[in-house]
Order: structure tokens, then sequence, then C-alpha cells
């Protein structure tokens, strides 16, 4: 309880008396209030919780009234004796079993308050400027009362001094920028304890726990019920309140829904959630060990991470980290926290867990922002070689075209006798591939001859940087005679940023040309399955399938040696 | 206010002289004194004599006895000191002129009632 730090001894006695006060207390829970056993006066009664506060207040108020008079000690005891008689005799007239609120009120009236001591006083005491003072430092609390979800943002308004509907909004708008509002309302939900008590609830609003600032606190609360009443018994209120109303039993109705299906599987699934969750932690703790130290440079070259710009690698992967680590942290925590009610979390932690997460989840957005940026603009790049002329071309892509020169030194081909061996890798099929940025397609050439049009595209910031990333695309195809084999993948030059970049490979042929597609080079066709035309014997089992360019463009050789079967269904 | 004020003064003064007079007519708890107190409609609220009690015993009008209770804690029993016996008869005196003040005031000087 809040005293004022006139006199420090004299505190320091009092809290020692409140805790002999209290020896053996202990509570017991009744279907509505909370009763507690107090030994004052050398008598054990049973009293309730609230009765008890309103009792303690009154006591350390006289005690701090008499503190000035020599005799303090010996009033005060005197003045307890007589309590516990009359909480005696209350209890024996009534034949109750304990006292409450009213007893307490009506022994405080005989009693009487610390005011009408004043007079009685041989000097002129004055009176404390406690009793004109209401006011005492506040402390934050769920409201329930007033709260439409848990009380988070009513309480808040309390401890702030501003309305709840502003923080309400706040948390509402938050709530678009990815979840935030929800994470943070959740957090500060398990993080902030609910103003149970009648001194609590005192102490949220600010008004001292003294005499005079209960009286208030039931006159208010009374006021409340009436007024409640009242609007209860009006039919004519406006929609909105009654609608806002409704929106709150809805909130309030599931809130209790989950809380018994919790309540139910609770157990489990906090088991379940710790398990899991620790297995998450564990992951996410060995996965930034990789990302930040035990992997190599080449790591970064594969997609997902090839799209972070170097310089913000560390940053974006440590506060993408926190962003995911610290929500399940807390959930985890939250768990063991269900399982065993014992386990105490300081509420110190949970706002570092917070102010962490904003910090991660700050971050994180700024950087992926930043990134996100670079895909503003688009450029292209054509390039165009001429081919020589044959009458027929034979299509490949070759994987080993992937190794290039910085690569065989890499692996330390050259070093290793390969003798016979060739690399079979499954680039392909990775978990990591590059999104599709290889394509071919095959049209007429107007002229009589033939020719590869390779058109570059990227993304950057803006058009410059756009065509600087096309340009550092590194592709290669290679005509041997009449064999065209192509690589499957682009290089990005070292360090570069994945901007989307990607190569379209047009090749013209003239009609009568013909076109022997390997069947292995199937995923890389933008538009006509040439790969999927029959072979000479009408089956798929040969690995090239021919084509032939005619006037109305590729066709294949078998459809058009065996007409009457294409119009066949 | 400053009707107020005379009447707690004067409640102030008579209050100290009607304890000692309640503890003269023998050993007394303090619960009966205050229910002499409360009969003689004298007093408002219980806390102001515990006070009054104190600063009497410790101006030595007074002293008390611990008396074992067959309910709850022992007792305080309080009785009048030959000194608070002493100051119990100059009270009276005082009183007696006090209601001589009174009367006399009252009815204004009248021959025949004058002793």
């Amino acid at each position: 309880m809040p005293l004022p730090p006139r006199n420090k001894e004299l505190t320091q006695q009092l809290n020692n008396k409140q805790k002999q006060t209290l020896v053996a207390c202990h509570i017991k829970n009744k279907t509505m209030n909370k009763t507690i056993i107090i030994n004052i006066g050398n008598s054990i009664i049973h009293i309730e919780e609230e009765a008890y506060e309103i009792l303690m207040v009154y006591l350390n108020e006289i005690k701090q009234h008499f503190a000035k008079s020599a005799d303090d000690f010996e009033i005060v005891k005197d003045i307890e004796n007589r309590i516990a008689e009359m909480f005696a005799e209350i209890l024996q007239k009534g034949q109750k079993q304990v006292i409450d609120v009213a007893d307490v009120q009506g022994v405080i009236a005989q009693m009487g308050s610390v005011q009408d001591f004043v007079g009685e006083e041989e000097e002129e005491v004055k009176v404390d400027s406690q009793y004109g003072n209401f006011t005492s430092p506040k402390k934050l609390y769920r409201d329930t009362d007033e709260g439409v979800i848990a009380g988070v943002c009513a309480g808040l308004s309390h401890y702030l001094n501003m309305e709840a509907r502003w923080l309400r909004l706040a948390f509402f708008l938050l709530t678009f920028v990815a979840g935030t509002g929800i994470l943070v309302y959740l957090i500060l939900w398990i993080a902030i304890p609910r103003a149970a008590t009648r001194s609590e609830r005192m102490e949220m609003k600010g008004e001292a726990t003294n005499l005079y600032g209960y009286k208030k606190s039931f006159d208010e609360e009374l006021a409340a019920l009436k007024a409640n009443m009242k609007s209860a018994n009006d039919h004519l209120g406006p929609v909105v309140k009654k609608s806002g109303n409704f929106i709150t039993e809805i909130i309030k109705m599931f809130g209790r829904l989950i809380r018994g299906i919790f309540k139910i599987f609770g157990k489990g699934i906090a088991i379940f959630i710790i398990v899991f969750g620790f297995g998450c932690l564990i992951g996410l703790i060995v996965f930034l060990g990789m990302l930040l130290g035990f992997w190599d440079d080449s790591a970064y070259q594969t997609f997902p991470l090839s799209v972070i710009n170097t310089p913000f690698r560390e940053g974006l992967i440590v506060n993408a980290f926190l962003t995911f680590f610290i929500p399940i942290l807390a959930l985890v925590l939250f768990a063991l926290k269900v399982i065993n009610n014992r386990i105490e979390i300081s509420k110190y932690i949970w706002f570092a867990l917070l102010i962490l997460w904003l910090i991660g989840a700050g971050a994180s957005g700024y950087y992926t922002a930043k990134i996100l940026g670079e895909f503003k603009d688009e450029a292209q790049l054509v390039q165009q070689t001429d081919l020589k002329q044959y009458q027929t071309y034979v299509i490949d892509v070759d994987k080993s075209m992937v190794f290039n020169k910085e690569d065989s030194i890499r692996y330390h081909l050259q070093d290793i006798n390969m003798g016979n061996r060739i690399i079979v890798d499954n680039y392909d099929n990775g978990p990591f591939r590059d999104p599709r940025s290889v394509s071919f397609e095959i049209v007429k050439s107007h002229d009589d001859k033939a020719s590869i049009t390779a058109t570059y595209e990227a993304q950057g910031r803006d058009f410059q940087t756009a065509l600087k990333h096309a340009q550092n695309i590194d592709y290669k195809f290679v005509q041997k005679d009449s064999s065209l084999v192509f690589s499957p993948n682009i290089q990005l030059k070292k360090n570069m940023p994945w901007r989307d970049q990607s190569v379209h490979i047009q090749l013209r042929i003239p009609v009568g040309s013909r076109v022997l597609v390997n069947e292995n080079t199937h995923r890389y066709w933008s538009f006509y399955q040439y790969y999927w035309c029959r072979d000479s014997n009408g089956d798929h089992n040969e690995p090239y399938r021919e084509s032939i360019m005619t006037e109305e463009g590729l066709k294949c050789r078998y459809d058009l040696e065996h007409p009457e079967e294409t119009n066949k269904p | 206010m400053i009707a107020e004020n005379t009447q707690t003064q004067m409640r102030k003064g008579i209050l100290e002289y009607c304890v000692l007079l309640i503890i003269s007519r023998g050993e007394i708890y303090a619960s009966d004194i205050i229910a002499e107190l409360k009969r003689a409609k004298l007093l408002v609220v219980e806390g102001t004599l515990y006070p009054l009690l104190t600063r009497l015993k410790n101006n030595g009008l007074l002293s008390y006895n611990w008396v074992e209770s067959t309910s709850g804690p022992p007792r305080k029993y309080y009785v009048l000191t030959p000194e608070g016996r002493q100051i119990l008869t100059q009270l009276d005196t005082t009183w007696q002129e006090l209601v001589y003040a009174i009367t006399t005031s009252q009815q204004g000087a009248n021959p025949t009632t004058e002793q």
C-alpha cells in the first residue's frame, strides 16, 4: 500500500506490523469473495478480501496519525483490540462466519475516522496533506470492467491518461501491419496483470488508497451500476451503442469458448507447443548459425538468399531471425506457464521480448521494403547472333555447361583426374532452384537466314540498374556445326543479387529447315511442345523428335507424314 | 463553524471529566467506559477515547491492570491513581463553579437562589 514517505522508520515499522498481522494468512475460495484469515488484537477473524483491504487502509491511517505522539503503539494496539472485540460481537450477534465490507464500514463509523480524532489532540495537529490529495502514482493494470476484449486498451488509457478509443484504433490499424497489433495485444495481455481487487483498480486509476479514496471508489461503482441498469432499461438507446455491446458479447463468448477448449485440451496443446516450439527454436538457431558462419558464400548464390543485397545480408538475417524466434519463444514460455503455474516469468522479460521483437520486425520490414524497391523498373537487352546455314538443327541442353571456369576452380575439377566420369548433378530439381529463368522458342525466319535472338531481362531500382543487371547475365550457348547446345541456367556474376533475371532464346529458321529437339529440353519451351512430337515410328521412344518449319510455323514431321492420324481425336 | 468549534471545545472539556468520573466508580474496562459514555450521549466516535485514556495515564491520573479475559486477549482495566482522585475533586469544584456560572448566566443574578 502506498504510504507517503513522511517517516521512513514508521513505514518500515508498519510493514513489519502488517506482516505480523498477516501471520498464517491463508486464502480459500468461496463462491463469490475471497476470504482471508487475519490475526487482529490476538483473535483470529475471517474477513472478506475487500473488507480486509478497507480495514488495512483504515488501520494504516490510524497508525500514521498517531505516529507523532509518543504512545502511538499503545493507542493503536488499544484500537486494534477494540476492533477485534467489535468483530467478535458482530459475528456472534449475526451468527456469521465472515466479516464483510458492511461490517468493516460499520466498525469504522463507530470508531471514527482520523479526521474525528484531530479535535482531541492536545496540540494542533495539522491535517495531513494526504487527505486533500486523492491521487497517487498510477500502476498499469488491465481494466476488464471497461475493456472490450481483455481490457488492455482500457488499462493503458488509465495509465496514459488518454481515451481508450484511440488506443483501440491504433491496435486495430497496427493489425494491418503484418498482424503486429494482434501480437502486441497478446503479449500485453499476458504481461499486464488484471486489476482484480479494489485497491488495484484504484491504483490503476491513480486514486490514493486511503479511506476517502475508497469511499469515492464505492460511490463511483454504485453510480456506474445505477447507470448500467438505467441503460439496460432504456430500449430506445442508440443502435450504435447496442451493436457495440453485441460485438463485445460475441468477442467475450469466443473468449470463453477458446478458454473452455483450452481448459479441456490445454495441457495437451501446451505440451505439443512446447515440444514443437522447442524444435522450431533449435532449428532456427542452427539455421541462423549456418547462414551467418558455417556456409560459404556459394549458399548466397542460390535463389531465395540471392535476392538479398550483400550489404543487407547480415542485418536482414539477424532481424528476420528475431521476428520468427521471439513469438515462438513467447508461445513456448506461455505454454510452460500453462502447464506449471508456479513458473514465474517476470514482466520485464515479456517487455524485453516485445521490444526485441518490435526491433526485429521493424528492421526486417525496412530491409524487405528496400529490397522490394529494387524490383520497380525493368530493362531488356536483345542480342542477335547469326547461325551458319544447315538443313537440320539439333537442339540440346547440356548441364555440364553450368560449370564455368570459375566453378571448375572452386570445385577443383582440374585437379582431380576425372577419367571417364561425368558430372551428374541434380541442379534442376534442388530445393533452391532459380525460378524459371531460361525459355526457348522457335519461329519462322522472315529472310532465308537462321539466327538466334537472345533477350536478357532484369529488374532494378531504376532503368539504369535494371539494365546493369540484365547486362550482367551470363548465359552460354554453343553452335557446333548443326548442333546447338544451350546451358540450362543463367549464371549471375558473383555477389550479384537476384533481380528476376531471365533469358528468352528465339531461334529463327527459314521455312523447310528441320529441327531435332532433345526430349530433355522439355521444361524450357515456352509455347509449342516440340519435344512431344512422335518419333519416326509413331512412338515416344527416341530422345530426338523431328519438326519441320512450314509456312504456318513449326510442325511435327510425323504429323506431316501421317496427316490422317492428326485428324483423329 | 464557530458554533461547532465551541461545541467541540465544550464536549472536549467535559469528556475528560466524565471519563474520570466513570473510572472513579471502580475498576473499569475501556469498552465499558465507551458504553457508559454512549449512554450519557457524550461520545460520537469511539476512536477518540483511546488517545484520551493514554494521555490521562501518561499524566499519572490513571493506571491500568491487565486482567485475563475468558474470550479474546487480556483486557486493560483502568483505575484512578491517588493523584487522579485529587485532580477529580478539583474538577468537581470547577464543575460546580461552571454550573453556577451557567445558571447565573441563564437566569440572571437572583438573590433567592444564591447560597
